[in-house]
């Protein structure tokens, strides 16, 4: 699995889902929907996957000696580096919002979702959607990917747009936690957001390896 | 020995059967696999390596079936096809250097040896490289692994005479390392320069799969050129 996942770094990754990593550090950025960041790191992914089509990697993969499921595994593996480091990136920015700036009245003032655990569980979750929606759903056809990638756009927006909103609904504030306030459950939510992201992505894993030993290329 | 054998390979398509195609190589014989544009040449190169799901039949290699021996049996393996660029943008070192890592036998001396002989320049990218260099860079690519089975889909179209000649005596020596050597074309004269066996396939269906001597006896009339003999049996099986 080392080697498929330097090849898919070496040979069929596009520049871009390096890149945009960065939209991670959007978890700094107040009044803007910050999970919008992963919705940017998920367009990095499909565009490694765009890359990967045009350049024919996967029948080049397919007749390496690896199974033909160890190389849609190699393809969910690769994403996840990138997701993780992402929420890697915004974990930082977390707790720096957390700590050092948990008295930034730009932050104090902020309209919109907090940069804290909810948030970064939430991330988890859209990463986990984004694996089982766009690339699972990729490998259905191991061609076809506008309509995973739609249809992970529509409901990436709806959690998106609830997760932004929901403080705002009585008895839900607690979610907009400044600071450590209300640790426990926020460390919940972010514990159900690794939860979600692992079944996702395992389902993921599972479905994509199956589809693309069928497909015949 | 039979290094990979074939049983009743079938493959349904709207409009085309692949039909109970059987076949074996050999250790040290080249195969030419000739059939006509459309016969089922390359879907039973596809269905030997897994590109593709025969709707029953078996493969075998070295002994072992394909399924849920894939890995394995394609690190003995080299394959090649046409004039396909994997990585247009990439530089073919670059290929190299994630290909030679899922093969312990990767032979660097080889790919070294093969790049002069292909005159190719391992800084290019596919794309800079025409038909037939691509083609070239695929066996570059199918031979640096010390493969104990090479299987070859169309490996002689879009290369200059010269080159093809140099490629059809490469295979003669190749072979001679005990290395059994399947190539799929519709050049007659490929056959009858290098091929030791012929695997002869219309419409889906095995015609023969017998030596080139036995060819000769059974289906090659007197005076008759193997290019003549393949073109009055293909008719015949058209008007059947």
């Amino acid at each position: 699995m080392r080697n498929l996942l330097f090849k898919e770094m070496k040979l069929s990754a596009s520049v871009l889902s390096y890149i945009f990593i960065a939209f991670g550090l959007m978890f700094f950025l107040p009044g803007y929907p910050i999970l919008c960041g992963v919705f940017f790191s998920c367009l990095g992914i499909f565009q490694s996957f765009q890359n990967a089509r045009e350049a024919n990697d996967l029948v080049f993969s397919a007749l390496l000696p690896v199974s033909k499921q160890d190389v849609a595994k190699g393809k969910v593996y690769f994403s996840c580096t990138i997701e993780l480091s992402a929420l890697l990136l915004m974990a930082i920015v977390m707790i720096v919002r957390m700590t050092a700036l948990a008295d930034s009245p730009v932050y104090l003032q902020n309209a919109l979702m907090n940069a804290n655990p909810f948030a970064l569980g939430m991330a988890f979750l859209l990463f986990g959607l984004f694996n089982l929606i766009f690339i699972a759903g990729f490998f259905k056809t191991s061609y076809k990917f506008a309509k995973p990638f739609v249809t992970f756009i529509i409901v990436a927006f709806a959690i998106i747009g609830i997760a932004e909103a929901a403080h705002y609904i009585p008895g839900f504030e607690a979610l907009n936690a400044f600071g450590f306030a209300n640790f426990p459950l926020q460390l919940g939510l972010l514990a159900a957001g690794l939860v979600c992201y692992i079944v996702l992505t395992w389902l993921a894993l599972r479905n994509a390896a199956a589809s693309f030993e069928k497909t015949d290329l | 020995m039979d290094i990979v054998s074939i049983r009743n390979l079938t493959k349904k398509y709207p409009g085309f059967t692949l039909d109970a195609v059987s076949f074996s190589l050999k250790a040290g014989r080249i195969t030419g696999f000739i059939g006509r544009n459309g016969a089922g040449k390359t879907t039973t190169i596809k269905s030997m390596l897994n590109l593709i799901h025969p709707d029953c039949g078996e493969i075998d290699y070295f002994g072992l079936p394909l399924a849920g021996n894939e890995a394995h049996i394609k690190k003995r393996i080299g394959y090649s096809t046409g004039t396909i660029s994997w990585y247009p943008r990439k530089r073919i070192r670059d290929i190299k250097d994630v290909m030679k890592r899922f093969y312990d036998t990767w032979d660097d001396a080889k790919y070294e040896s093969y790049l002069r002989m292909f005159a190719l320049d391992e800084n290019k990218t596919p794309r800079e490289l025409s038909d037939g260099m691509k083609v070239k860079c695929n066996l570059l690519f199918a031979l640096s692994h010390n493969a104990e089975a090479l299987i070859l889909d169309e490996p002689t179209s879009g290369l200059d005479p010269f080159s093809r000649d140099e490629l059809l005596e490469l295979f003669g020596q190749i072979k001679q390392a005990g290395v059994a050597i399947f190539f799929s074309t519709h050049i007659i004269s490929d056959i009858e320069k290098c091929a030791d066996d012929i695997v002869y396939i219309s419409k889906g269906r095995i015609v023969a799969a017998i030596s080139r001597e036995e060819f000769a006896q059974r289906y090659q009339g007197q005076d008759e050129t193997l290019e003549e003999a393949f073109l009055r049996l293909e008719r015949r099986t058209l008007n059947a």
